[in-house]
């Protein structure tokens, strides 16, 4: 039997009739289309999935849609500007290299945005430590730290601090 | 029929469902669960969430902490409390998953999981802590050697939940620790070891040593813990405590690791942290 849920998708009320075994996941990419998050293994190991929960990041292929209910969801669609523009992390991604064939970058880029929310200034070691839980089989890590730590100058550069 | 997700926003909504919904799972950070269900494709009759039952969601700090059953992990690292009183708890946080797993996972999760790995079940070893237990007919407490039985197998009853870990304030002058080795950072411990002591001027005061991966449940080692209590601190005591915590340990050999390296890795831990917690600025990672 299906059960509506509804919560704010990348700054938006969203209301879906669903399945309520289905993961937040799933929701995101069949109900609602918003298939930039992405499924790698589908046991937490990859990252591919990584969305934003009230600010906190974690594996939405982890996660039962129901848990999402009155809650803030941000996937990587939310990071642009209305008009196109791309936010800073996705500036730099794209500066540096850190995307290859691509498929790691929508939940590394998330994982990047929750460490930046919370660290605004970080070391390399700090930028590895919290990409831990995601897997990029392309670039070897390198490009997408320096994208990372790009963002960060770029960030707080538009903060003016 | 028909799958149902039910969400108790109290411990007596959540005990009532536990109790009408003998076949349901519980679910609290789902970082075990949901793997175990997106890989057999399993659609249990029903899932009791703890996520939003209010009073689980706390950790309180009077005599000692009790950390509530759906409080991640990553608040329990975060709170000041537990660092200041709990550095082991801390170190195990600090190398178990990722972000995102702490973002969700529980402690209670974990110990209810009851994989040797544990990573939180050595630094809760060394630190006396309990698992609170409920049920329509009450609260009880357990030692975590009395509540993990097995490789998953607790002894949580039909119709029971765990609300709650308590863990007793710490003595003042205790330092602690947790150092594990795994593959790399996202995988299971080859071998964790924690491990807590009091100095008494130059000499070993009370000492406790836990291990996990390193036998079918994460255990205390007494007889290394014999061989340093009221012992001279110093490289000698530590490499009889290495000795002695390689032959205490029942490993077995699996993908991670042979048997014999996880002894030998055991007690490299074990002299390790002792060594840590005597220098003088010990204590920590
Ligand atoms: C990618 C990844 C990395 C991981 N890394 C580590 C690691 O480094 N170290 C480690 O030790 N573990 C690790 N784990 C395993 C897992 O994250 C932990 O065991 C975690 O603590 C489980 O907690 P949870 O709240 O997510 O449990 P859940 O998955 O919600 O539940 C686990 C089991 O316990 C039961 N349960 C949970 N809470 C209660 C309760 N309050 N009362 C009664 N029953 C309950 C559930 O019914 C279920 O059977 C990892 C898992 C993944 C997917
Ligand atoms: S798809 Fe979720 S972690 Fe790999
Ligand atoms: S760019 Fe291909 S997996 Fe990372």
């Amino acid at each position: 039997m299906k059960v509506e849920v509804g919560f704010r998708l990348n700054g938006y009320e969203v209301r879906a009739e669903v399945e309520p075994h289905l993961r937040l996941l799933d929701v995101l990419r069949d109900t609602l289309g918003e298939t930039g998050t992405k499924e790698g293994c589908g046991e937490g190991e990859c990252g591919a999935c990584t969305v934003l929960v009230d600010g906190a990041a974690i594996n939405s292929c982890l996660f039962p849609v129901c848990e999402a209910a009155g809650t803030s969801v941000m996937t990587v669609e939310g990071l642009a500007e209305a008009n196109g523009a791309l936010s800073p992390i996705q500036r730099a991604f794209l500066d540096h290299g850190g995307a290859q064939c691509g498929f790691c970058t929508p939940g590394i880029v998330m994982a990047g945005v929750a460490l930046l929310a919370e660290n605004p200034n970080p070391s390399d070691a700090e930028i590895r430590y919290s990409l831990t839980g995601n897997l990029c089989r392309c670039t070897g890590y390198v490009q997408i730290v320096a994208a990372i730590r790009a963002a960060a100058v770029a960030t707080r550069g538009e903060r003016g601090d | 029929m028909g799958f149902e997700y039910h969400q108790p926003s109290t411990t007596a909504e959540a005990l009532e469902l536990v109790a009408r919904f003998p076949d349901a799972e519980i679910i609290a950070g789902g970082t075990d669960l949901m793997v175990r269900l997106n890989k057999t494709r399993r659609v249990p009759p029903a899932l009791i969430s703890l996520r939003r039952v209010q009073e689980l969601t706390h950790i309180e700090n009077g005599s000692g902490l009790r950390i509530g059953a759906a409080v991640p992990l990553r608040d329990v690292a975060t709170h000041p409390a537990v660092a200041a009183g709990f550095p082991a708890l801390v170190d195990a946080i600090r190398v178990f998953g990722s972000p995102q797993i702490r973002n969700m996972a529980t402690l209670a999760g974990n110990l209810c999981n009851a994989s040797p790995g544990a990573d939180c079940a050595p630094p809760l070893l060394i630190y006396d802590a309990l698992v609170e237990l409920r049920s329509a007919a009450g609260v009880r407490e357990l030692t975590i050697e009395d509540f993990i039985l097995g490789p998953g197998a607790t002894a949580l009853e039909a119709g029971e939940i765990v609300t709650a870990i308590r863990v007793p304030p710490p003595p003042p002058a205790a330092r602690s620790i947790y150092l594990r080795k795994g593959r790399v950072q996202m995988d299971l411990a080859i071998t964790g070891v924690a491990a807590r002591l009091e100095m008494d001027g130059a000499t070993c005061g009370a000492v406790r040593i836990a291990a996990g991966a390193v036998a079918p449940v994460p255990r205390r080692l007494p007889r290394t813990e014999s061989v340093v209590a009221g012992a001279a601190a110093g490289a000698e005591t530590w490499a009889r405590a290495r000795a002695e915590a390689q032959h205490e340990i029942s490993p077995i050999s699996d993908v991670r690791a042979s048997e014999q390296y996880r002894r030998h890795l055991t007690g490299v831990l074990v002299e390790r942290s002792l060594a840590r917690l005597a220098s003088t600025n010990g204590g920590g990672t």
